[in-house]
């Protein structure tokens, strides 16, 4: 599903963020990402979404190589994953049912299966009863869901999550998970970057520790820190 | 591409235009005002080319010829000359029209006397399609048999050229000038749309939008400024043009000069042409350059 090979990633900087990172995330696993700020799970993020481009080495997602991928091939890439931010990116002057369907708009999805698929998805996150509302009106938490929403209307294979728990309070940001969990149980693969110790320690998933650009560690079933 | 996301990209572009009021009516304003300056010269131009070609129909090349030519040799000679490149016609002058024309120049009494013993050669007057043709055309009549000698006015003929290149380089200059100015106003206006809109712009890229997607509503903004600057600036240079135009007829400068003004009808359609496409490659190559940065996310 998403397999780094040897990737280097150096900026013109000069910082080595990533350092032969070697790893490979199968289809319907939960991974998490753990690392101090400055570790490097950034730049893991921005490689595997094809925002940045590996200085050397392969990454391969869905099978194929994206290390060559042509520019103009890199929209359909991530269409095949929903991408979440701790920031939540949405859209202020739409409504949560707009904001939504505007990533079917984009992908260029009839009215008729944009009616169908956002109440579902809605409903899936817990937001039924708050379509019409602005990002305003909600929580910090709704807001996340909304952004998680919109990540899973176009039906992607996998979501990627930088720091979604970042701005959320414990409570919330363990229902933003627990969210998570419930759509890596339908079957898609969830890949979570975060240095929120406790939840980490507690959901006893696959953490991949990155330290310094260097993957230090790979637990099946692990915590946050065990001795890196 | 679907019906309804086409609506979806031209409705976006629209609504772009009415969020940044002050932007598009500035842009619009400066648009127009270059577009006018140049519509200045262009009618100025227009007319000039106008008076070149009236010029061009009325000037004459008399081609004399020698006594020898028997009337077969006149009349093949007629048709080698139509057969240049250049030539619009070739009227044939008989020694009787010959002789009028001189008593018209020189008058009856210089004249007198000749009638009996007409001693003018008859010639063939030579209309050209282009003057700029001018000393090809002549080059090859010197060298067809039977002529003795060409009289135009080679000055004049020369004078007007440099005249009507002279007005056509100033049309292009400012022409270029305007759509470096043009450009350089739509790009920055799509600029400011794309700028405060670059958080949308970033997650429909990370939702998976192609790049012509989010580009499409851009350019429509661009183009949609571009016509209704063109068609505003054809509606100020008409009413323009026909007001100072009516003024100069009044005047008898026109008359003295045998220039008769164009009128704007004459011209409506070729204007409304070349503005209607200066909008459309304006607006577009406008927003295309102010887009570019933004895209690579």
């Amino acid at each position: 599903m998403i397999e780094f090979k040897n990737v280097c990633k150096k900026y013109g900087t000069g910082t080595e963020a990533v350092k032969n990172a070697s790893f490979k995330i199968e289809k319907g696993e939960f991974a998490f990402l753990v690392g101090t700020s400055g570790s490097g799970k950034s730049t893991l993020i921005k490689l595997i979404l094809k925002e940045e481009e590996p200085s050397s080495g392969n990454i391969i997602i869905n099978g194929k190589d994206t290390t060559f991928l042509k520019p103009n091939r890199v929209p359909y890439l991530r269409r095949s994953m929903g991408v979440v931010f701790q920031d939540f990116r949405l859209l202020p002057d739409k409504t949560v049912y707009e904001n939504v369907a505007f990533a079917m708009y984009i992908v260029k999805a009839t009215p008729k299966h944009i009616r169908r698929q956002v109440p579902m998805v809605l409903s899936l996150v817990g937001l039924s009863g708050k379509a019409k509302m602005y990002p305003n009106e909600l929580s910090g938490g709704e807001q996340q869901r909304v952004a998680l929403a919109r990540a899973l209307v176009n039906n992607p294979t996998m979501i990627i999550a930088d720091e979604p728990t970042g701005n959320l309070d414990p409570d919330t940001a363990w229902d933003i998970m627990n969210l998570l969990n419930e759509i890596n149980l339908r079957g898609t693969t969830v890949v979570v970057a975060t240095h929120a110790k406790d939840i980490v320690d507690q959901m006893k998933k696959r953490v991949i520790h990155i330290n310094k650009g260097v993957i230090v560690k790979d637990d099946r079933k692990g915590g946050y820190d065990c001795e890196i | 591409m679907r019906f309804n996301v086409i609506n979806y990209l031209i409705g976006e572009g629209i609504k772009n235009l009415f969020k940044n009021k002050k932007s598009t009516i500035s842009s619009l304003m400066i648009m127009c005002a270059t577009m006018i300056v140049f519509g200045l010269f262009f009618v100025i131009g227009e007319n000039i080319n106008s008076f070149v070609e009236n010029v061009a129909e009325a000037q004459e090349i008399r081609v004399i010829i020698d006594n020898e030519a028997t009337e077969e040799d006149i009349e093949q000679l007629g048709n080698e000359i139509l057969s240049i490149e250049g030539v619009r016609n070739a009227e044939f002058v008989s020694k009787e029209d010959a002789l009028d024309y001189m008593k018209e120049m020189l008058g009856d009494e210089l004249i007198e006397g000749y009638e009996d013993r007409n001693i003018f050669s008859v010639a063939y007057d030579v209309t050209l399609t282009d003057l700029e043709l001018n000393n090809e055309v002549q080059e090859s009549i010197n060298q067809l048999p039977h002529v003795k000698n060409i009289v135009s006015a080679n000055q004049v003929i020369s004078q007007i050229i440099s005249l009507a290149k002279g007005v056509r380089t100033v049309t292009a200059g400012i022409l270029i000038l305007l759509i470096i100015i043009s450009v350089s106003i739509i790009s920055n206006t799509i600029k400011l749309t794309v700028h405060a809109r670059r958080k949308e712009i970033s997650i429909m890229k990370y939702v998976g939008a192609t790049n012509s997607f989010i580009r499409w509503p851009f350019l429509v903004e661009g183009i949609i400024i571009g016509i209704i600057s063109g068609l505003l600036s054809v509606g100020i240079i008409g009413l323009a043009y026909t007001g100072i135009a009516g003024k100069l007829a009044e005047t008898s400068f026109l008359e003295l000069a045998h220039w008769k003004l164009l009128e704007f009808k004459d011209m409506f359609n070729l204007i409304l042409v070349v503005y209607l496409g200066l909008g459309i490659g304006i607006g577009a190559l406008g927003s295309g350059i102010s887009m570019r940065k933004y895209l690579e996310v």
